[in-house]
C-alpha cells in the first residue's frame, strides 16, 4: 500500500519533470526579473522604515522618547532597578500572550515550553503527515482550515501582545492605602512600606494584586498571597531565586533590592491574606 | 593550406572575454553552473508569490552587510554597550540608517520567513520529493528567531535586558535540556557581563553561520528538484493524478489536460 503511494508521487513527479523541461520558461530572465523587483521593494521598505523610526522621534531624534515606530533605544540597562515591563520584540508577542493565558503551576509549563515545542515539532513533521500528492486548494479542505486557525490564532494573539495592558509603578503607588485598607494592614508600617516597594518594583507587570497588575508570564495572582503561611523566610529566599523554590518559574531574580527590603516586601507579602 | 586571416575585432573582443571564462569553467565548473541556474527550466505560469524566497534572502542579505557595519563600532561590553549604541545612532555618518536597517530588517526578515512559509504551504510544495527543504525552512525559521532574541539584548537598555532576563528564564523551565540551556546562553548561573559578549557571538557568528549555510542548501535544493507551479495551474507541469486522461474516457478526460500527449507528440 505504501510502497504503491510512493510510486504515484514518483510517477508525478517525473510527470512535473517532463512538463517543465518540455513547456517550462528559463528562469533568467523574467522569473529572475520578477525576483529582482520583489528584492528591491524589500530594501525599499527597509530603508523606509528605518528613516521613519529615526525622523518620527520626537525632538532632534536622539531622545529616548518614542516616535512611530517605538523608542530608538530605552535607558541604559540597569539590573539594580526592577521596575521593567519584560516585553520582547513585535514577533515575540504570540507567545509572550500565550503565556496569559495559562497559569501558574498548574499549565504555564505548557504555555512557555509546551506549545512552541509542539507546534515547532509539527511543523517538522508536516511533510510526514500529508503524504497525498494534492496540491489543489479546493481539495485540501483540512490543511486549508488548518492553515487559516493558525494564521488568525496568531494573529489574533499578536495583537492581544501588542495592546496589553502594562502596570505603571507612579500610578500604582496612589493604591498602596487602598490595598492596606482592604486587606487590613493598615496598622503594619512595614506591610506598607513593603506594599509601595511592591508598587514600583515592576512586580504587578505579572503579577495581580486587589484588581491591580497585568496578567503576565503566567504569574499567580498575589492577593491572598500571605493566606498560604508560606513564611517570610521563605518568600526572602524565593524573591532572591524564584526558580530555586519553584522549579521552572521564569520569575527573574530580586536580590537587588538588598536584604532590607526584600524583607519588607515578604512581610507585605505575608501580610496579605486577601482582601475583606 | 589555410592562409592565416587576422581575426576581426568582434573575434578579439569575444576571446579576450572567453579566455578567463573558459580558464575559471575548467578548473572549477562554476560557469556551466551559473549557466544551468540562469537558465534552468521553471513552469511557465510561476507566480509573484513564488518571489518570497529570494525576497526572504535579500532580507538576510540586508541584515549580513548592516550587521557587519555595526559591528565595526559596537562594543559588547556592558560598560560601553549602550553608549556605542547611542554612538552609532547619532553621531557616526548614517549611523542611524544601519542600525535602523538592521533593526527593521529583522522584523522585515522575520515576515517574509512566515509568508515564505504561508505560501509553500498554500501550494503544497512541501511535498514529496521537497520535505527535506521543508525541514531546513523549518529550521531557518527556528535561527531567525533566535537571531531576533540574540540581538534583542545587545542595545544594552531596560527592555532589552528584562526582556532577555524573562526570555532566559523562560529557556530554563524546559525540561530536562532547559537548565543547560540557560546557563550556556548566559556564560553562568546568572545573567552577567559574559552573557552580553557570549549572546554576541551567538548572534553574529554562530546563527549566522549556520543560517548561511542552511540557505546555501536551501537553494541547492530548490535548483535540484525544481520550482512547484501554482496548485490552480490548469496547463501547469505536474499536476496530481487525477487530471490524468482517463482510460475508459469518463468526463474528466481532457479536461485539464490535453490527452494527445499519451503519444509522446
Amino acid at each position: 500500500m505504501a510502497s504503491e503511494r510512493l510510486t504515484e508521487r514518483r510517477r508525478v513527479y517525473q510527470q512535473y519533470k517532463a512538463d517543465v523541461k518540455e513547456r517550462g520558461k528559463p528562469f533568467f530572465p523574467y522569473a529572475m526579473w520578477h525576483d529582482t523587483i520583489m528584492s528591491l521593494v524589500v530594501v525599499v521598505v527597509i530603508i523606509g522604515l528605518a528613516v521613519v523610526w529615526k525622523y518620527t522621534t520626537p525632538g532632534n531624534h536622539h531622545t529616548t522618547d518614542p516616535g512611530w515606530l517605538g523608542k530608538l533605544y530605552d535607558n541604559p540597562a540597569d539590573p539594580g532597578t526592577i521596575n521593567f515591563v519584560p516585553r520582547p520584540d513585535w514577533y515575540y508577542y504570540f507567545l509572550f500572550y500565550l503565556l496569559r493565558i495559562f497559569k501558574w503551576p498548574e499549565s504555564v509549563l505548557l504555555g512557555t515550553i509546551g506549545i512552541p515545542t509542539i507546534a515547532l515539532l509539527l511543523l517538522i513533521a508536516l511533510p510526514f503527515i500529508d503524504l497525498r500528492s494534492e496540491r489543489r486548494i479546493s481539495r485540501r479542505p483540512v490543511a486549508i482550515i488548518a492553515g487559516i486557525l493558525v494564521v488568525i490564532s496568531m494573529g489574533v494573539l499578536t495583537f492581544k501582545g501588542a495592546t496589553a495592558k502594562e502596570a505603571l509603578g507612579s500610578e500604582l503607588l496612589g493604591h498602596v492605602s487602598a490595598w492596606a485598607k482592604k486587606e487590613g494592614y493598615t496598622g503594619n508600617q512595614a506591610a506598607v512600606k513593603g506594599a509601595k516597594l511592591f508598587a514600583v518594583s515592576g512586580c504587578l507587570n505579572c503579577h495581580v494584586y486587589n484588581g491591580d497588575g497585568g496578567q503576565n508570564l503566567g504569574a499567580p495572582e498575589l492577593t491572598a498571597e500571605g493566606a498560604k503561611n508560606k513564611g517570610i523566610a521563605f518568600q526572602i529566599a524565593h524573591l532572591k531565586c524564584p526558580s530555586c523554590k519553584n522549579p521552572g518559574s521564569p520569575m527573574p531574580s530580586f536580590a537587588g533590592l538588598g536584604d532590607d527590603r526584600l524583607k519588607l516586601l515578604a512581610t507585605f507579602l505575608e501580610s496579605s491574606k486577601g482582601s475583606k | 593550406m589555410a592562409t592565416r586571416t587576422k581575426p576581426t575585432r568582434g573575434q578579439q573582443l569575444q576571446e579576450a572575454i572567453n579566455y578567463p571564462l573558459d580558464w575559471v569553467e575548467e578548473r572549477s565548473g562554476l560557469v556551466g553552473g551559473i549557466k544551468y541556474f540562469l537558465f534552468r527550466k521553471v513552469p511557465g505560469d510561476v507566480n509573484w508569490f513564488q518571489t518570497l524566497g529570494s525576497a526572504t534572502f535579500t532580507a538576510f542579505l540586508v541584515q549580513a552587510l548592516t550587521g557587519v557595519i555595526l559591528a565595526m563600532y559596537y562594543k559588547p561590553d556592558p560598560k560601553d554597550a549602550y553608549s556605542s549604541i547611542q554612538h552609532i545612532t547619532n553621531d557616526i555618518f548614517a549611523g542611524w540608517l544601519v542600525r535602523g536597517m538592521h533593526r527593521w530588517g529583522a522584523s522585515v526578515f522575520i515576515i517574509l520567513m512566515f509568508m515564505h512559509m504561508g505560501r509553500v504551504f498554500l501550494f503544497g510544495a512541501y511535498k514529496f520529493p521537497r520535505e527535506l527543504n521543508w525541514i531546513i525552512g523549518v529550521l531557518l525559521l527556528a535561527m531567525g528567531l533566535g537571531e531576533g532574541f540574540t540581538g534583542y539584548l545587545l542595545p544594552w537598555d531596560q527592555t532589552s535586558y528584562w526582556a532577555t532576563v524573562v526570555g532566559i528564564n523562560i529557556n530554563g523551565t524546559a525540561p530536562f535540556l532547559g537548565p543547560f540551556l540557560a546557563q550556556f546562553l548566559q556564560g553562568g548561573t546568572y545573567i552577567n557581563a559574559d552573557t552580553l559578549s557570549r549572546f554576541y557571538a551567538i548572534h553574529m557568528l554562530m546563527i549566522p553561520g549556520a543560517i548561511a549555510a542552511l540557505i546555501g542548501l536551501h537553494m541547492y535544493l530548490v535548483i535540484r528538484l525544481g520550482v512547484t507551479s501554482p496548485p490552480w495551474s490548469k496547463e501547469a507541469a505536474g499536476t496530481g493524478p487525477l487530471e490524468q486522461p482517463s482510460q475508459n474516457g469518463t468526463a474528466r478526460s481532457g479536461l485539464t489536460r490535453p490527452g494527445t500527449r499519451k503519444d509522446g507528440r
